[in-house]
């Protein structure tokens, strides 16, 4: 069986991103909806506060939740870090998706003061990629040993790592 | 007489403060040039609400009107929507784009 395809929402979303768009043209390079409805923004990275200030405080979009920041590593790209944002609005029951990319040297910007809860996936995307986030109140090392060395989730990272254990 | 949610206390006079924050965002919105995407939309919700918190005085049903939670929700989302304004100022995101990504960034699959 295959999920039916719920037209409504994805033109809600449809027209929701566009709305985002033409608010916010500094910072937006492309809005795309999936095929399972679910709306994503590609921003610049000097843009990563605004947007979520933005998407936080804004009566249409009171995306008050950030559920998840990750990273992906796609390491044949100029920028390899793809930084990915998930939040919930709970007042509108409804889920955006905003992406940012990075190279290994550039700093980005943190959403710490933006929402408290990114304080530690700041922390994990720092010790398994690399990535560096400017006015963090506290990066360091979260899940990997404390002498180690290199950052685990990156695709030339071997499976076994550098040490013998 | 209670709000129903843990920390939230119940506003006396809700229709006062909401009256002069949303003076605040429109004041805010002032200095935002007038072709500006969010200044139109903001302006839009604003007056909405504005004008129903003019014309219904009694608190049960300027929340059913609204149709956006408590009352002092409402406050609370005036204010946010208040400092928003005021860092949209200078942000000033309604220029055009900052910067293009290089043209294989968001291609998917790779």
């Amino acid at each position: 069986t295959v999920r039916p395809k719920n037209e409504v929402e994805q033109k809600q979303l449809c027209a929701f991103g566009e709305y985002v768009a033409e608010i916010l043209p500094k910072y937006i390079q492309q809005v795309q909806v999936t095929c399972f409805n679910e709306l994503e923004l590609l921003i610049h990275p000097d843009g990563i506060i605004p947007v979520l200030t933005f998407l936080r405080d804004h009566t249409n979009a009171q995306f008050k939740s950030l559920a998840d920041l990750t990273a992906v590593d796609v390491p044949s790209r100029q920028y390899r870090f793809e930084i990915v944002y998930n939040l919930l609005s709970l007042r509108f029951n409804s889920r955006i998706r905003v992406k940012t990319y990075t190279d290994e040297l550039t700093p980005v910007d943190s959403a710490v003061p933006v929402h408290k809860a990114a304080n530690w996936y700041e922390r994990e995307v720092w010790d398994m990629f690399g990535v560096f986030f400017a006015n963090h109140p506290d990066l360091r090392r979260i899940l990997t040993d404390y002498g180690f060395e290199g950052h685990p989730f990156r695709k030339d990272f071997p499976l076994s790592g550098y040490v013998e254990v | 007489q209670t709000t129903g949610l843990v920390g939230l206390a119940v506003a006396e006079n809700p229709h006062e403060r909401l009256r002069i924050l949303y003076t605040k965002i429109l004041g805010v919105l002032e200095g935002i040039p007038k072709d500006a995407a969010y200044r139109k939309y903001t302006e839009q919700i604003v007056n909405e609400r504005f004008d129903l918190v003019k014309k219904e005085t009694d608190v049960q049903k300027l929340q059913d009107k609204l149709n956006s939670g408590q009352i002092e929700e409402v406050i609370i989302q005036a204010e946010n929507e208040l400092s928003l304004a005021r860092k949209m100022m200078q942000w000033k995101p309604w220029e055009p784009l900052v910067e293009e990504p290089p043209s294989n960034q968001w291609r998917w699959p790779i």
